[in-house]
């Protein structure tokens, strides 16, 4: 403690220089790149999920001679793709994914007592809800998108080449690939931006969470503007390959794949600003938390 | 916002009050704070941190204004850049070390890297922590945690420091440095605004103090004029320490505005309770003059800020 007051007690720094796009920017960066730090330097639930499908693929694999009826048959490979990616992939593993990250962006600084640190930083308070919202994405579809295309290739792979190399690059097969990585990124969107909000409502996530996936579980037994209500119901709408939904079904319309993608990501953008309002009303009192 | 030249140089509370639902927070409090050390004293859940978690917008107050050298908290973009805070939360994000602590939020001010890396070094120093700079934050003993935390605090170079407990779990020599520092960034211009309850702590280092109780400020402003608007109520002690002491009792019983002349019990000292100090004083100088006594040491006995307390209060302000 030798340098003189003067080096401290100097007139406080301008701001840094550059356009405040750009300082947002470096802002939102620095606030991603803390939070990947911090907030996922161990993410052993997400990895256990994400590599869940991988297994159950690897595991037809390994049993093929049982578990493949005909080899050279690659629509088996599809549908048994179409029912895991539906039913495990997206009902439930993206979200619970969105439940246990977007649900504790916010509530996990509360419990650990940290997010008076970024409070306290000369951050637009909106800006640090996009930054997190940001990091969650990345992560999520990060991690799901790699296991979604793992286990869509370990799905072929008990197939003959002959078979599938046709399939893949000169029939449907890659496009299905995109368009599953793009539901992937479109739940990821969607549950996160929605478990976010509901982060600022509800002190636990939980009890939103259950609401929401009985809901969600249940759309197709729903009225057809009650579906529309749900995330799956446009999450689904894009997926390739339909999957039956059993007898007691209630048919509807598909939305288009363009209402679909736009609608989940201004639905996306309107809870993010939702977030964005509740954060800036907030107050940090961690003994009432 | 216009803000008046006064408001741009002071702290301001315009009758502020913080309910937590029915419990109060704080209640009616009209401050205004100048540049310098200012002591925000009081007992445990007097409100001392709900008061500096207002001045900072952590909290929002459920009625008055609160303005911070003529700008509002609820635009943290320029606030903070002004303002630092180091609160009396003994919690870190989780996984860094000292310098990526204290790194990873100067890029979130928006500071790019090379800068933030050299005012990284330049705070850590002031605190005396460098060679731990490496080490993990959860590792770090309760007097680094709070160390590292002044220097998250002042490493934007802000011109409010606001300072919850800073003192706590400091050994007496870091206590001595980081009281130094504070002496030397209000010198420079800064206000510094310190909360204890420990209240000779603040007594040795505030230039005013606030004191608070039950959610009130009792008393404000420089500890001596307080003391001394309290003397009609309670008169001024003096400790006199000299060669006769029975002597110089006596003589100054004689007088009016002495009300009580008492031997200390090692009878080397007289201690006199006055309601008129100043008119004392001249009568000690010629008390001292008639009779040639020899003084070793004269002393206000109750002028500090603990006594002020005690009298406003009715306790000395610890914790119960």
């Amino acid at each position: 403690m030798s340098e003189t007051a003067a080096s401290l007690a100097s007139p406080t720094p301008a701001a840094p220089a550059g356009l405040p796009w750009r300082r947002w920017a470096s802002q939102a960066g620095a606030v991603m790149r803390l939070d990947l730090r911090k907030g996922f330097r161990r993410p052993v639930g997400l990895l256990l999920l994400a590599a869940a499908p991988i297994a159950i693929a690897l595991i037809r694999v390994v049993f093929s001679a049982h578990a493949v009826h005909e080899r050279a048959d690659v629509a088996e490979g599809t549908n048994f793709y179409a029912w895991m990616y539906q039913i495990l992939i997206l009902r439930l593993e993206l979200f619970l994914a969105g439940v246990a990250v977007f649900g504790n962006l916010i509530r996990r600084e509360v419990l650990d007592r940290t997010l008076h640190y970024y409070f306290l930083s000369p951050i637009r308070r909106e800006l640090l809800v996009a930054a997190k919202y940001l990091t969650g994405v990345l992560v999520t579809f990060t991690l799901f998108g790699i296991s979604t295309v793992i286990s869509f290739v370990l799905a072929y792979l008990p197939h003959d080449w002959t078979a599938v190399s046709p399939f893949l690059f000169h029939g449907p097969g890659l496009r299905q690939l995109g368009s599953y990585l793009l539901v992937t990124f479109l739940a990821c969107v969607g549950y996160g931006a929605v478990f976010l909000a509901l982060g600022f409502f509800f002190k636990s996530p939980a009890v939103p969470a259950l609401g929401m996936f009985g809901w969600e579980s249940i759309h197709f037994l729903l009225p057809p503007l009650l579906k529309q209500a749900s995330v799956i119901h446009y999450l689904q709408s894009l997926c390739p390959v339909p999957i039956p939904e059993g007898p007691l079904a209630v048919l509807s319309d598909a939305p288009s794949p363009w209402v679909s993608v736009v609608g989940l990501l201004v639905l996306a953008v309107i809870l993010v600003a939702v977030s964005g309002w509740r954060i800036r009303r907030m107050e940090i009192s961690y003994d009432e938390s | 916002m216009s803000a008046t030249v006064t408001e741009k140089q002071r702290v301001i509370f315009e009758n502020v009050s913080k309910f937590y639902g029915e419990v109060l927070g704080v209640n009616r409090v009209s401050l205004s704070i100048p540049p310098g050390i200012t002591g925000l004293v009081g007992p445990n859940g007097s409100g001392k941190t709900t008061l500096m978690n207002l001045m900072v917008g952590l909290l929002r107050p459920s009625r008055g204004r609160i303005s911070v050298l003529g700008m509002d908290s609820q635009r943290p973009e320029e606030f903070f850049r002004h303002v630092g805070y180091s609160t009396q939360y003994d919690a870190f994000p989780p996984g860094l070390n000292g310098s990526q602590f204290i790194r990873s939020y100067l890029r979130v001010h928006g500071f790019g890297a090379a800068e933030a890396e050299a005012m990284t070094w330049k705070a850590l120093e002031r605190v005396g922590l460098t060679e731990a700079a490496g080490r993990k934050v959860a590792g770090y003993s309760k007097g680094m945690r709070q160390r590292v935390k002044l220097a998250q605090a002042i490493c934007h170079q802000p011109s409010v420091l606001v300072l919850d407990e800073p003192l706590n779990g400091l050994d007496p020599m870091a206590r001595a440095e980081v009281i130094s520092l504070f002496r030397e960034l209000a010198d420079g211009g800064l206000h510094v605004i310190v909360s204890s309850h420990i209240l000779h702590e603040v007594d040795l280092i505030s230039d005013q103090v606030v004191l608070i109780h039950g959610g009130y400020v009792v008393a404000e402003g420089d500890i001596a004029n307080v003391r001394d608007e309290m003397e009609e109520e309670h008169p001024a002690q003096v400790s006199i320490r000299c060669d006769r002491p029975a002597l110089l009792a006596s003589r100054v019983f004689a007088q009016d505005s002495v009300m009580e002349a008492r031997i200390d019990d090692d009878g080397k000292g007289v201690l006199v309770r006055t309601r008129d100090a100043d008119r004392f004083h001249l009568l000690l100088n010629q008390v001292v003059l008639e009779n040639g006594l020899t003084i070793e040491a004269v002393a206000p006995a109750d002028a500090d800020v603990n006594a002020v307390y005690q009298y406003l209060i009715g306790s000395n302000g610890e914790k119960s």
